[in-house]
């Protein structure tokens, strides 16, 4: 199965986050943020032109850098 | 026996209000995270015993990721947990993420009170927590609080004594979440509504398209409100009060003075066509006030007024996302638009706050830019009411010289210094908005800081420079830098003291531009300099703080290449 992240989904999509790739500082980070594997999150908007993602995690919004978002791997609900 | 009480929690849950609440130390707070930099220390009362304490810096975690946090994590554990108390300060309406922190706090023993802060934002969101259960369940004090207001500061007080260390636990944090989940499952109830206005609004931002039309919306009248609040308080009072009523006293008072020696030199000036001209007198008692009071206050108030607005309401993270994209080339991230917008107040604060940015790559890149780039009001104040009467060409050229100059410098310093950028992580606060009490107070707060930092150096500094001018001494200085000056600005030689006085405070230095006679072209040249070339020495010493004595040569060396290629390009390019 292809792997997609979270910079190829498109707005509003409801999803759940199936891995994280980039080393565990990154993962921990997020961690304690709230983003982890199995958590839904809804994405809110993408800024064009490699910007950043923007996502709602329970209550929380969180904007991740464009290479952030490529290492979070999820799958379509 | 509680020695210290802690102050921990999430970034932006509104700490630094509490600690405010709880000490009457007053702390800037704003809407995003990372407003603390700085440790806060105050004292409260408990049992007629003193009792420090400490604001720590945001934290997600006790396991940190940043430098920030690591000094929250390690100042925690300074003391034996027993002498100590923490007070876990946490934002209503967001329980959920804020729930690791406490739970691993309370697992790894600290005796701790929950302060569920925001609860009237909490309320008007839908979001009701059973805060009896919660205490049951977390095994600690909970006090629910809206420190904006005060509500329930004194039953936090009052609790403080009752946090208590309790057997904890190792759990990692997967299996932290899914106690958290299991919490919140219990404790908290959301009411079903629909999109509010407020929350349209806050998604709006982030989008694409709407975003970049709502910053530039807001942009444009936040620029746009500055100056019509300056210019109001400069018509409307400041300028009154120093013509109507200070002018006819100074009048009067060197209408006795016989002889116009020395004294008359360093308070009164220089007279023009026979009256004190506040602008071009030069005097302790007439510009030195003048620039001040009736120049940079007035802009100063304006300014900071609409930046405490922005960064309350918590426009300013939004504004990150959407530059994240342009800052990235300049090897920045999103936030770095933080440190900036704080530079344009004044430089000082600008570069303290480049502390939320990761690496010391990123640290000196924004360090850099601030200081060449980025104008302080002082010197804005000063280039509007300079070049003002001009139009706005000139006062825009300035900005649109500056602009193109970050854009190159950040460029070239992205490509050309080792190292990469950190990525781009950060929370995006709801829209806040907090009582106009608060907005006051910050405002007073910050303008009282702004005066009690410049008026000594300008009084100084004017006097200083008196003294050097009657002996002449500046002849000396003077003859060497001309032919620089002179030959590749295109700017009388009189301007080199201008130029020095830089150094010391940028208004000062503007306003010894005023009396040259100087051309528009000219005057847009030495203002663009004076804002280019070396920062105040305030902003120096913070400078070379943060930066370390090789970055700050590194800086510095940087600063005057540029200065000495723009100033000679922009003269052979408008003056010739």
């Amino acid at each position: 199965m292809k792997k997609i992240s979270l910079v190829q989904i498109k707005s509003n999509e409801l999803v759940k986050i199936l891995e994280i790739l980039g080393g565990s500082n990154l993962e921990s980070k997020l961690l304690s943020m709230g983003v982890f594997k199995g958590k839904p999150v809804t994405k809110l908007s993408h800024i064009g032109l490699r910007g950043p993602v923007v996502i709602k995690a329970g209550r929380s919004i969180l904007a991740l850098g464009h290479s952030v978002a490529e290492k979070i791997i999820i799958e379509r609900a | 026996m509680i020695k210290k009480i802690y102050l921990i929690g999430n970034p932006n849950v509104g700490k630094s209000v509490v600690f405010s609440r709880l000490t009457g130390v007053q702390v800037i707070s704003s809407n995003y995270p990372g407003s603390t930099v700085e440790i806060a220390k105050g004292y409260l009362r408990l049992d007629n015993e003193k009792v420090e304490v400490v604001d720590l810096p945001g934290t997600y975690s006790l396991d940190p990721t940043s430098k920030a946090e690591e000094v929250a994590v390690s100042l925690l554990k300074e003391f034996p947990k027993e002498e100590i108390a923490v007070i876990n300060i946490v934002d209503s309406t967001n329980l959920e993420r804020n729930l690791l922190l406490t739970l691993q706090l309370i697992g790894e023993g600290f005796p701790v009170v929950v302060c569920m802060n925001m609860c009237d934002d909490a309320g008007h969101r839908g979001v009701h927590i059973n805060i009896a259960k919660l205490e049951e369940l977390l095994r600690a004090p909970v006090i629910s609080t809206c420190a904006l207001t005060g509500v329930g500061i004194k039953l936090l007080t009052e609790r403080i004594k009752e946090a208590a260390s309790v057997p904890g636990d190792k759990l990692t944090h997967q299996e932290r979440w899914l106690e958290i989940g299991k919490i919140i499952e219990e404790v908290q109830h959301l009411e079903h509504r629909h999109h509010t206005f407020r929350e349209i609004m806050e998604d709006a931002s982030v989008r694409p398209v709407t975003g970049l039309i709502m910053a530039g919306v807001i942009i444009y009248a936040a620029f746009k409100f500055v100056r019509f609040i300056g210019e109001g308080i400069i018509n409307h009072i400041t300028d009154p009060v120093f013509i109507n009523i200070y002018q006819p006293i100074l009048e009067k008072l060197s209408s006795y003075w016989q002889e116009k020696g020395f004294w008359f030199h360093l308070l009164i000036g220089d007279l023009i066509n026979g009256k004190i001209d506040f602008k071009q007198s030069l005097g302790v008692l007439t510009t030195a006030p003048y620039i001040e009071f009736g120049m940079v206050l007035p802009y100063a108030v304006s300014f900071y007024f609409i930046l405490s607005l922005l960064e309350d309401i918590g426009y300013l993270p939004r504004l990150a996302v959407l530059l994240d994209n342009l800052l990235h080339r300049l090897g920045l991230h999103g936030y770095a638009v933080i440190p900036v917008l704080l530079g344009f107040g004044c430089n000082v604060p600008g570069i303290l706050s480049t502390r939320v940015l990761e690496s010391k790559r990123e640290r000196f890149i924004a360090s850099t830019i601030i200081s060449i780039g980025v104008p302080c009001i002082p010197l804005q104040a000063m280039i509007f009411g300079l070049l003002g009467k001009f139009g706005g060409f000139y006062v825009g050229g300035v900005y649109l010289v500056l602009f193109s100059l970050v854009i190159i410098l950040g460029v070239i310093l992205n490509r050309s210094l080792s190292g990469y950028s950190p990525e781009f992580l950060l929370e995006i606060p709801p829209y806040r908005f907090p009582p106009l009490l608060m907005l006051w107070k910050k405002l007073y707060f910050r303008i009282k800081g702004f005066l009690v930092e410049a008026m000594p150096v300008v009084l100084l500094g004017v006097c200083f420079i008196n003294i050097l001018l009657y002996f002449k001494l500046f002849d000396f200085v003077t003859s060497i830098f001309a032919p620089i000056v002179q030959g590749l600005f295109g700017l009388p030689k009189e301007a080199v003291v201008a130029l020095a006085i830089g150094f010391l405070r940028k208004d000062v230095a503007v306003g010894m531009l005023m009396p040259l006679g100087l051309s528009a072209n000219q005057l847009f040249i030495g203002a663009t300099l004076l804002a280019i070339s070396f920062p105040c020495v305030a902003s120096f010493v913070v400078l070379a703080k943060e930066l370390g004595l090789k970055g700050v040569i590194k800086s510095t060396l940087i600063m005057i290449g540029i200065s000495i290629i723009v100033g000679t390009l922009l003269h052979f390019a408008i003056l010739r």
